[in-house]
């Protein structure tokens, strides 16, 4: 699928070269450590980058050149994987073969080097009224996710279970981290960012890998780093409280559970563990859906997830504030059910034929090759996603009900309307 | 079966009309492994007031209803549908708008199978007492998860405030209370006024062969006695072009207030080609005023007024539309006072002309072909625009027909004062905590 090219050591393009699309996708990739205080300061590099620069010195600027390569969309984002923080430059224009100008792709790759390496600098800092701007939008950012009452829930139950532990990290930092950064900081962050950072370089579109590469060479001139030494495995600390009720005002019942299983992305068992959640609580043929949503009507939504860089799988329902107790034990039933092999035929050849759907599905989004391919080739360098469906297919129930009997019940969180309210 | 080239997009569309009515659309995608089908009927949540099917006096329906179909559409004698459509690697799904109820799957094999599954599922009735009863504690969960949602109140809550009798200022998904009163005797009647194959479409696109496509669809509805088809009667109540409330606040657990500014727009009786320039004249000048690259935009979001929440959007349906504009903010009145302002300034001074218009031009279509690389994206607003009689494949050509004047006289049908409201939600005031 995707052809890779050795620009520097610790710098790698990888191309598709595909006319399947009607854009060419962009993704470059700086990766570094997982901390809050990284997490905070390059969440508000990310910012910056993609607010102006020297070239177009103001938003506006910036956004109508955007505007005037037939809407060249271009956004950072700041994002975590496993002990990873990463941040990305995502582009995607459209391929001018189907416009009536020419040497878009050309402008549109001299902008990306503009946005990375020309940065909207004042006496060597910074900007400072965008500075400060930009802090405060990160900091709104992660103030926001309080008005979500689902997201709120599964990061307050991280943060209860798994305390400073990349698991609850989250990829925009803390209010008090971003509130630290000072300008300087910043720019040294950049430094480190453009300079020292691991980092991948992809393209999907009709688009030539050594186009791209040569491009890279000449203009980006990223030199060679290190590679990031592999880190230790992530040790899952038994949550001090295992069980936290919490309350906002609030109708529905939110109930958040977290189990810990020995089996991460790098695990020969992997692909045994994606089934398993498949079976307990993925779809709606699931164990989870069938017996809490359908037989019982207690919920709308009720699912399982598995993050399998951190050997964590959640189960999430919202239901009536007075049911949690009813809940959790049909949740931990089913979850039984599976521990004891109880698992038909038919939901094993369902959960096989959805997890390949879905595989070869992402696969038809070029964002989708990008992610799997960028998450995959930390197992091998010659990801085939056939490799992956083939594996499945040769999973047992007893394979799955042996993963199940190491999974445990680590924590209970439920989020609530206030306790006189709940009575209703 | 007709064949429509757009080679300008590379892309062909195939159309057959059915002898039973329905219209099926079939759209091959090269390079892609993927399928995804919708069956979609003109019936949604407004939908409420009508003459039932060989019947002649109108009938009133619990609100809600529609959605409650949606569901119990899944349900047969013999089980969950789901079941059957994971067994054959599909991952199914529906939803229920103001117009329109779609049933779909995506799936990278058995594409024959899923696509009988469908539309057999969909023209095969079940609703018994029991099955219906059981449904109620389902949906009235779904309701409360909404309830907490403040995006969605936020949004709902300035459709409320625009619309005076109109039944899009019902929530979808009806309420907790008005779900009790739904019987499998009306889902039967609404079934059978609504989902008629001469009231629905069929959309097929992504890794399919449409000649054999088309003849395995037509095969299934010859085995089918449908009814003869008659016009639907629909009773909409009179509405009037003024808002019907003009402000109002609601206390929510949110951590800072969020506001939207409502306009409602005056062209709700467009359809067609005229629909089409309006909307993106409409939309354009809103861009203009109000996007990324807007002074409102660079002004406000410097200024910390706005923040990453921001939106704004214009949409038109037979009926009903509204204009919105808002985001989180600590100065809720001083936003809807600065958006007010703004739509002031563009009545007395048209402020943009030639470069500004070829500029958000360049930006729509790039984002039109962008989005033809989603297959969820072509089928169901190919389907929405059809509902409404234009077509998604004349975007590109009427987007470049527009002129600056086009873009004024879409604006001013969408600025009066009269037709504007605000609606805002904010965090719960500290005693009562």
């Amino acid at each position: 699928m995707f052809q890779t090219i050795n620009v520097a050591k610790g710098v790698n393009v990888h191309v598709n070269k595909t006319t399947q699309f009607k854009t060419i996708n962009f993704s470059i990739r700086f990766k570094d450590k997982l901390t809050k205080e990284k997490a905070s300061a390059r969440s508000i590099l990310a910012n910056m980058l993609q607010h102006s620069n020297e070239v177009y010195p103001s938003h506006t600027a910036l956004r109508m050149v955007l505007d005037d390569l037939y809407g060249t969309s271009l956004y950072m984002d700041s994002t975590k994987r496993g002990n990873e923080h990463i941040v990305t430059l995502n582009v995607e224009t459209v391929n001018d073969e189907y416009l009536s100008e020419t040497g878009v792709l050309e402008k549109v790759m001299n902008l990306m080097y503009i946005v990375l390496f020309k940065p909207n600098f004042e006496d060597g800092l910074f900007k400072q009224s965008i500075f400060e701007r930009e802090k405060s939008a990160i900091k709104e950012r992660i103030e926001s996710v309080f008005d979500e009452k689902t997201r709120y829930a599964q990061q307050r139950m991280l943060e209860h279970a798994l305390p400073d532990h990349p698991a609850s990290i989250s990829p925009n930092g803390t209010i008090d981290d971003v509130e630290s950064v000072t300008n300087e900081l910043l720019v040294a962050e950049y430094r480190t960012m453009i300079e020292e950072n691991e980092i991948e370089i992809y393209a999907v579109g009709d688009i030539e890998p050594e186009t791209v590469a040569s491009y890279i060479r000449e203009f980006f001139h990223f030199g060679d780093r290190e590679k990031s030494i592999a880190a230790p495995p992530l040790e899952l600390k038994k949550p001090e409280e295992p069980h936290v009720r919490e309350f906002e005002v609030m109708k529905q019942g939110k109930l958040h559970l977290a189990f810990y299983t020995p089996i991460t992305f790098k695990d020969e068992k992997f692909p045994i563990m994606q089934l398993m959640n498949g079976v307990l609580g993925g779809y709606a043929h699931s164990k989870l859906f069938v017996n809490i949503r359908e037989k019982e009507s207690m919920a709308y939504y009720v699912s399982s997830s598995y993050a399998s860089q951190f050997g964590l799988l959640f189960v999430l329902a919202g239901i009536d504030a007075n049911l949690e107790e009813k809940a959790v034990k049909l949740i931990l039933e089913q979850l039984e059910e599976v521990k004891k092999g109880n698992i038909t035929d038919t939901e094993l050849d369902q959960t096989k034929a959805l997890l390949t759907n879905q595989l070869k599905e992402a696969l038809d989004s070029a964002r989708g090759q990008i992610e799997i391919y960028d998450q995959y080739m930390e197992l091998s360098d010659s990801f085939e996603p056939d490799d992956l469906i083939i594996r499945w297919k040769n999973v047992t129930k007893e394979d799955i009900a042996a993963v199940a009997r190491d999974i445990s019940l680590e924590m209970t969180y439920f989020l609530s309307g206030k306790e006189e309210d709940s009575n209703e | 079966m007709n064949k429509v080239q757009f080679e300008q997009l590379d892309e062909t569309l195939y159309h057959e009309k059915l002898e039973n009515g329905l219209e099926v659309y079939i759209l091959p995608k090269k390079g892609f492994s993927k399928t995804y089908a919708t069956f979609t009927t003109k019936y949604g949540s407004i939908d409420n007031n009508f003459v039932p099917l060989g019947e002649t006096e109108p009938i009133k329906v619990p609100d809600g209803i529609a959605h409650f179909l949606e569901h119990k559409m899944f349900e047969k004698e013999e089980g969950d549908i789901f079941q059957q459509f994971s067994k054959q690697g599909a991952s199914a799904n529906a939803f229920t708008s103001f117009t329109r109820t779609a049933y779909l799957f995506s799936a990278t094999g058995m594409i024959k199978e899923n696509v009988e599954t469908l539309l057999d599922f969909v023209q095969e009735p079940y609703f018994t007492e029991k099955t219906v009863e059981k449904e109620k504690g389902i949906i009235a969960q779904e309701i409360t998860m909404y309830d907490d949602q403040p995006d969605w109140r936020l949004y709902f809550g300035i459709i409320e405030n625009l619309y005076k009798n109109h039944p899009v200022k019902i929530d979808i998904a009806g309420t907790v209370e008005s779900i009790q009163d739904i019987t499998a005797e009306h889902l039967y009647t609404c079934y059978h006024t609504f989902y008629h194959p001469s009231n629905m479409m069929l959309f097929i696109v992504g890794a399919v062969e449409p000649e054999s496509m088309m003849a395995f669809v037509r095969e299934n509805q010859m085995k089918k006695t449908f009814e003869k088809p008659e016009n639907i009667q629909r009773i909409f109540p009179d509405e009037p072009v003024e808002a019907a409330i003009k402000e109002r606040t609601l206390e929510m657990s949110v951590q800072k207030p969020k506001v939207f500014v409502g306009i409602k727009p005056e062209a709700v009786n467009l359809s067609g080609p005229e629909m089409l320039k309006h909307e993106l004249a409409a939309q354009l000048a809103f861009e203009l005023l109000f996007g990324r690259t807007s002074d409102f935009y660079h002004h406000t979001y410097e200024s910390g007024l706005i923040d990453e929440s921001y939106s704004f959007d214009y949409s038109l349906e037979n009926g009903f539309g509204y204009a919105l504009i808002g985001s989180d903010t600590q100065k809720p009145e001083q936003l809807a006072e600065e958006i007010q302002n703004t739509i002031e300034r563009a009545i007395e001074m048209w402020p943009f002309g030639q470069t500004d218009l070829d500029r958000v031009r360049r930006k729509k279509i790039g984002f039109f072909l962008r989005a033809l690389n989603s297959l969820e994206y072509i089928a169901n607003q190919f389907t929405r625009y059809a509902f409404n009689e234009m077509n998604l494949f004349d975007v590109v050509p009427t987007l470049e027909a527009l002129s600056v004047e086009d873009l004024q006289a879409a604006f001013y049908t969408v600025s009066r004062e009269s037709q504007r409201s605000v609606f805002t939600i904010v965090p719960p005031k500290k005693d009562s905590e």
